[in-house]
Formats: C-alpha cells, structure tokens, sequence
C-alpha cells in the first residue's frame, strides 16, 4: 500500500533564488549608476552643462513628454471608449491592429515624415510649403504620440470594458445627458488606467535617443549620450542618468498615486456589461475613419514611404550582418527575459517576504530608460575591470579582458535590466490564473511535479509567457540607446545601422533596415496584440 | 400627486434579458409596490423600461398626462427623473460619499442638500469616505440617498436586498421603506424573495414570463393566489387537480365548496402548509421532518404515493418513518380554474 514516499503538499523547488537574481539583474546598473553620480566632486563639464545645456534638455524633456502624453492621451483614450463601448464596422479586427504602431519605432516614424515633410519632400511641394515640417520638440512628440498612444489605448479600452453598465446609467437617471455621463463618470473611472498608460509614454519618449537627434528635440537623452560619446565622461553620463531616472520615479511616483485611488475604481458588487452601441451608416464609417487615422499616420504612411526609398537605394551587404545580430540579441534577451519573468513569478507565489520584495525591485528596471541602464553596465563592468586588472595584469601582463570580450554579454545585461520587469507582470498575471485550489484539484487526482506542471499549469501560462517573451523581442529590436553605449566595436544593429545612416542624412541606405525592424516587430507585436485583446473579446457582449 | 401606468408593455431581445410580454402595472404615490417574480420573469427590464434605460416595442409607460414611453417615443432617464437603486448600487467609485449624493442636485447649495440627505440616512460622519470604506449597508444607504436627493416622484429599487447579509435585511427593509414613505413617491421594489416582498409591499404584484399575473395586498396575493404558480411564487403550497362536481372539490380532507367555477371544470386546489395540521392518525407517512426554528416542516406520503407538505409546533415529535393523520383548516385554502 505505502509507496515508501511522501509527497510534500508543499513541495516546490526553491525559486526565492531566481527573484533575487531578477532583481539584481534589473536594480544593479541603477545602484551603480546611483553610487558614481553621487561619489566625487562636481567636474567642470557638469558645471558647465549646469549653466548652458541642463536648462535647454529639461525644457524641451518636458516639451515632448507633454505633447507625446497629451497626444497618446487623446488618441489612446478616444480609440478605446470606441472600440470598448460601440460596435461598427472592423471593430474586432481593428481591437487588436490598433496595437501595431507599437512594433514601430519612433524614430523610424520620425525618418518617414521628416523625409516627407521637409523643404523639397513630397508634402511640402504638394501643398506648396503649407504642410509643417515634422521637427523639434513638437515634431517628436507628435512622433512619439503616433507610436506609443496603444499603451494607453490598451489599458483605456480594457477600463472602459470593465466598467459595469450601471454607474453610467445610474447617472443617467439622476440627470446627467449621455455626454455628461461620459465626463463625470466613465472618464473619471477610467483614470488611473488611462495615468498609467501615459506614464508609459512619457517614459518611453524621455528614454527615447533616435527620434529627438533625428528631429533635432535635445532632451536628457541626448546630452547623455553626448557625456558619454562625446566627452567620454562616465561620471557625468551618470549623474545625467541619475536626473533623468529620478523624473522617471517622479513621474512613477504619480501614476502610483493615482492608482492608490484606482481601488476606488473598482466597482461594488456585480458587474453588469455595458451594452455596446451600434454605430451603422456614416457614425460608423466615421468610427472606422477615425481608427484608421491613427494607423496611417503612424504605421501604413511611414512604411510606405520607407519601402519606396528602400526601393530606391543601393542595397547595402552590411544590413544582413545587423539583422544577425540584432536578431541574436533579440532572441537570447527574450528567451531569459521570459525564463526570468516566470520563475520570479513562481517565486512570487510562495509569498515569501525576500521573494515578493525581490519581484518589486526588479519591478523598478522599468522606469530605468535604456542609455541610464547602459551607463549603469559600463559603471558596473569598469569597476570589475579596475578591480581585476591588477590581478590579472600580475599573472598575464595583460589588460584584463572584461570589456572587450564581454560586450554582447553586457549589452545582454543592460536589455535585461530595462526589459525583465516587463516579463515578470506577464508572467504573474498568467500565473494568476493556476489558483492553489486548481493545484489541489490536480494533486487529489494524482498530479504532482512535473505531470502538475505539464498537464495543468503549462496550457495556462504559455500564451502569457511567450507574449511576454514575444513583447521584450519587440522591445529589444527596437532599442537604440543602450546599444549605441555599449555594443562592442564593429559590432551593429539594425537599429544602430539605420541611425547612423539618418545621422549621415543618407535616409536611402536607413531606410532598409528601418524597414527590417518594422516588419520583424510586425508579427510579434501582432500576437502580443491577439493575446491582449483575448480577454477583452471573450467578456464581450452584444446587447 | 400622479400615477405611474405601464400598459401592454412589450419587448424582446436577442441577447440575455427576459423579456416583457404585456405587462400592466400602476404605481401610486405614497405606495410601495412589490414586484415578485422567479430571475428570468422580465421583472428587472421593467423596472429598467420604467426608468428609461430599455425602450419598448410595443404599450406605453405614462406619468399622469406625460408620455414616457410609447411606440416611436422614448423620454431619456435623464428628463424622467426617476429614482433608481441598483442591485450592485453603482455608486460612482470615484467620488466620495457626499459627492455621490450630491450628483443629481443642482444649485450652490447642492453640497448642502446632500448633506442634509445623509443625515437623514444617519451617515452625516460618513460624507467624506468613498464607497469601498463603507460596509454594505451603509453603500445601500448612501445609494437610497442619493436616488432620494433631487426628490423624484417615482422610486425604483431593483432586488435592493440582495447584496446584504441577512441578519441585516430586516433592519435596512424596515428603514428603507420609512425613508420611501417620508419621501412620498410612488415606489416600486424588485425582488425574487417572496418574504421580503410580503414584508415591503402595500401592493404586490406578481410577474411570470413576462407578464404581471396578479396584483393585491400581499394578504389577498397569499391566500387567494391566481393560479398554482403564482400560489407557489409567494409560499410553499400542495397543489391538488381536480374537478368540480355539484359545487363541490373532493380532497383526501373531505369535500371542499366551490360554488363560483362551472361543474366539470378541471381545477387547482391550493392548501398552504400552514393549513394542514398533525393529528393522531395513520393515514400519512413522514418522509422528511425539518426544523426551522418556530416550526417544523414536514413533508408526508399518502398512500397513493402523493407527497404532502405540512407544518407541525416546533415541539412536535414526529421524525421519519412516523405515521400521522392530518387535519385541514379550510382558511389556508383556495380553488382556481385550471387553465392551462
């Protein structure tokens, strides 16, 4: 009868280790970046960008965040209201392509419409020098508006989706016109989502690099990247890092704020699915036209454009060896990120103290932009060097090797850094779904180990992994940044490639592996997209 | 003060909402009517018809000489000012107590107004907490409150109960119509709990399938039910068929009277459990006998295998497998045509 073993009930490998590994994967560039800004004294370039450019970067870092937050806002919000709350024609497809333009880079964006905007380019002759040229700070908001306005659609559409039918008819009743409804209540409700979704833009436009040097937007960005590049300054690079990422907790600070009141966005009792509203004829063609819009404008027109350059250009052999290479990095990043993302997700279930602290700083990697999570590996990977070197130069003769050998490693390390966080959310959430009392189902039933997590938890948390897995492929490829300070010499991405091509204002030869990028982002975007539109299509109802 | 009337209300749908199939009803101010009926009977779309947020196909909804709705008019919830409690109270997440009471007023002195409301549902040191820090009684309250604040002459409570522990039900029952009688409008509460019903009503009124098939008080609902399932919507009842010979109904009781129902006509005779009563005797056998605190509730078998239901004091000794004689007591009686 006896088996001659127990099974624990409890059993379950120690996984505390790998959300500790998480988190210092993603806190420790930050930590480093943090320890060099703050140790020394302030060094003449610092004081003298204190008096000329600071004053210059913050402004404009504050110019384009607003009018990319402001954009996106009304974008992402309008489209999700619409897509949530009415049915027209293309509705269900366009729930999920209205999440494309993110597989776009803003900078390939800004590449596309400087190109057709600029003295002489198609726009500026057909209108006869009436159409703006897409440049600056406004330029580069708008920019980045078009491309990341489908992080607040997402979280806007999906509040707006959840909220129950009877608070707005409950205004309804109590006098409000169906538009006063819609600002004193659906609006209000649907805040913190739609504040975080901006937070996300503003954050992404602050860490942005390609689009502002292109459209000539000098943010924080930019002067980081010139320390660094320029004069060669780590410890100015890093106290630049250290402002840009103590805006980006600011702006995190708040969006947090908001959300602490997001409790009281979820509503009492049961919820009621709203019906939707059924927009036939020209409020439907006119529904269709407004979500077409957005889409042309940041995806279907640049492309286009872009394509018919590409067509137009020497074809360049350098490109094949990029998309190696990005497509590399691309790849082994999203793979750990993924493997990463889970099994802090599984540490996280045991609800340990280390693990569920561990899990939140790790958390933290995401408000680090990606030239300040560089600066960071630099930091970290100078002091390994200045520590072993003479070690090393006592037993070889030779300068220890670190920063030669490891540079697809750190930039690796730097990608991880920004881009984990963004696994680990996934993965929770699809965790989330395999409750303790299905786990104990499955054990009475004879389930345990790996035939548990086989049979039960891996068809429940697949599709949430390999999206998250799938986004941070996306993210990873469309980097530029972090890249541009750490990639090994001779050693470039599509990404790095079509910059500096732009930067040498040979739009022809960038606009090849621009358009490699797009397009390989194109797919796994779309299935993150399906992915995140699942949940909002089977909850739906009409009438 | 006015009238509410609905009409031959009719509307259908495609999706999940029961539908309405002719329904009448009239509302009087002053007066809490009762909706009773099983979930699926339709009863919250009317309600929801009442306020304006369903249209209907075909009758009408009127208040006094204003047309609510009608075919090819609807009046929108907003100009009809109705008082409405949702089931879930839908009070707005976003705002705090006094705002939410304070939504539907207008004028400087709104804030004031409201404040005055809350008092009235003793929540005063309430006014500044948003609803997930008030218990559910006191998120009932505030959205009676704020339903009750631009006084509105019609007031509709749909299944406003249900999300309450029931030890606190009585309570807020009790204080809810207190504050539905001081407000004077004509009010109209929907429930499937036929308890709660008889508890609030002035009038009752039953639906089933998408049509009000009786209306009264709740005494004359109760013991002189329509039909066997409008009998069984406001109580447990046996159902017995039968059929009317000279002016009379054979029961295994005895012969009942039954002079107003033509001879030969099949009927229903409807006893309430309260109606039979244990006395010595072998006729029935008990199958069942559970307590229910002031009582005891049986459940017997005839010996042509008919299932009884009766009630026997608290103290009663029967158990199952006793045998018993029953009595009947003709007041928790009622004969209806059979119609069906």
């Amino acid at each position: 009868m006896s088996s001659g073993r127990t099974v624990k009930a409890t059993a379950r490998p120690a996984l505390t280790p790998f959300a500790v590994l998480a988190a210092l994967v993603c806190a420790a560039p930050i930590l480093a970046v943090a320890w060099i800004a703050l140790s020394g004294g302030a060094s003449d370039y610092l004081l003298h960008l204190a008096e000329t450019r600071l004053p210059v970067y913050l402004l404009t870092s504050a110019q384009v965040g607003l009018i990319a937050a402001a954009g996106a806002g009304v974008i992402g919000t309008g489209l999700g209201w619409l897509i949530a709350r009415c049915t027209f024609p293309g509705r269900d497809i366009l729930s999920w392509v209205l999440v494309l333009p993110l597989a776009m880079p803003a900078y390939v964006a800004a590449y596309a419409w400087l190109d057709l905007s600029q003295a002489g380019g198609p726009l500026d002759v057909a209108t006869a020098g009436l159409f703006p040229t897409i440049r600056g700070a406004w330029g580069a908001g708008l920019m980045f508006a078009l491309v990341l306005y489908p992080y607040v659609y997402l979280l806007a559409r999906d509040a707006f989706a959840a909220q129950s039918a009877d608070a707005v008819q409950a205004a309804r009743t109590l006098g409000a016109s169906p538009l006063t409804a819609f600002r004193r209540v659906a609006l209000p409700m649907a805040r913190p989502a739609i504040a975080a979704g901006l937070a996300l833009v503003i954050m992404e436009s602050l860490a942005d690099y390609g689009t502002v040097s292109h459209l000539g937007a000098p943010t924080l960005s930019i002067g980081l990247i010139r320390a660094w590049s320029g004069a060669g300054s780590l410890l100015d690079a890093a106290r630049l890092s250290l402002v840009l990422v103590l805006i980006a907790l600011f702006i995190f600070s708040l969006e947090r704020a908001q959300r602490q009141r997001a409790r009281t966005s979820a509503a009492s009792g049961r919820h009621r699915p709203a019906t939707r509203l059924q927009l036939t004829g020209w409020t439907g063609m006119g529904a269709l036209t407004l979500c077409a819009l957005p889409l042309l404008l940041g995806l279907v027109i640049p492309l286009a454009r872009l394509g018919w350059r590409a067509l137009n250009a020497a074809y360049t052999p350098d490109v094949m060896e990029a998309a190696a290479n990005s497509l590399f990095l691309a790849g082994t990043s999203a793979l750990i990120a993924a493997g990463l993302g889970l099994l802090t997700a599984y540490a996280l279930r045991t609800r340990g103290r280390i693990a569920t602290g561990a899990a939140r700083l790790a958390g933290l990697g995401y408000a680090v932009p990606g030239a300040v999570a560089a600066v960071g590996v630099l930091a970290i990977l100078s002091g390994i060097q200045g520590w072993l070197d003479p070690l090393w130069r006592g037993m070889t003769g030779e300068v220890f090797p670190i920063l030669l050998t490891g540079g697809a490693g750190a930039l690796i390390f730097a990608y991880l850094s920004r881009f984990a966080a963004a696994a680990i959310g996934p993965a929770e959430t699809a965790l989330g779904r395999v409750t303790p009392t299905l786990d104990g189902a499955a054990r009475t039933l004879g389930a345990t180990g790996w035939t548990l997590l086989r049979r039960v938890h891996w068809p429940l948390i697949a599709s949430g992994v390999a999206a998250a897995g799938l986004l941070v492929f996306v993210e990873v490829l469309k980097e530029l940044p972090a890249t541009m300070i750490l990639r090994p010499f001779n050693f470039d991405t599509l990404a790095v490639t079509a910059h500096n091509f732009a930067s040498d204002e040979r739009l022809g030869e960038a606009a090849l592996p621009s358009l490699a990028i797009t397009l390989t982002a194109l797919l796994p975007m779309a299935l993150v997209a399906r992915y995140l539109s699942q949940d909002a299509k089977s909850g739906e109802r009409d009438d | 003060m006015t009238d509410l009337t609905v009409r031959g209300a009719c509307r259908t749908f495609a999706g999940e909402h029961a539908a309405l199939k002719g329904a009448d009803l009239d509302l009087q101010p002053g007066q809490v009517t009762a909706l009773l009926g099983p979930s699926g009977s339709g009863k919250s779309t009317l309600l929801r018809a009442i306020a304006g947020l369903e249209q209907l196909d075909i009758g009408e909804i009127r208040f006094g000489d204003t047309v609510w709705s009608e075919a090819g008019t609807h009046l929108p919830p907003e100009q009809r000012k109705v008082g409405l409690v949702f089931q879930d109270y839908a009070l707005f997440p976003h705002m705090n107590a006094l705002d939410n009471v304070a939504f539907g007023l207008t004028g400087s002195d709104r804030k004031a107004q409201a404040m005055v409301q809350l008092g009235a549902a003793e929540l005063g040191d309430k006014a500044r907490k948003f609803p997930h820090e008030l218990s559910g009684g006191e998120q009932q309250r505030v959205a009676l409150a704020r339903a009750l604040a631009p006084k509105p002459q019609v007031m509709l409570l749909d299944e406003p109960f249900s999300g309450l522990d029931r030890r606190l039900r009585s309570a807020v029952r009790a204080r809810t119509v207190a504050a539905l009688k001081r407000a004077g409008a004509a009010a109209l509460i929907v429930t499937h709990d036929a308890e709660e019903a008889l508890d609030v009503a002035d009038t009752l009124a039953l639906m089933l399938d998408g049509v009000i098939v009786q209306t009264g008080t709740p005494e004359d609902v109760w013991f002189k039910p329509v039909s066997a399932a409008a009998a069984r919507l406001v109580g447990d009842a046996n159902v017995l068929s039968g059929e009317v010979e000279a002016g009379r109904v054979e029961t295994p009781f005895g012969a009942l009277a039954c002079q107003d129902i033509e001879p030969g006509k099949p009927v229903d005779v409807i006893i309430r459990p309260a109606g039979l009563i244990a006395v010595d005797g072998e006729t029935f056998e008990v199958v069942e006998s559970r307590y229910a605190g002031a009582e005891r509730q049986l459940s017997l078998k005839a010996a042509d295998g008919a299932l009884w239901y009766a009630n026997a004091p608290a103290a009663s000794a029967l158990r199952a497998g006793d045998r018993t004689g029953l009595e009947l007591d003709t007041a928790f009686t009622h004969i209806v045509a059979n119609r069906s």
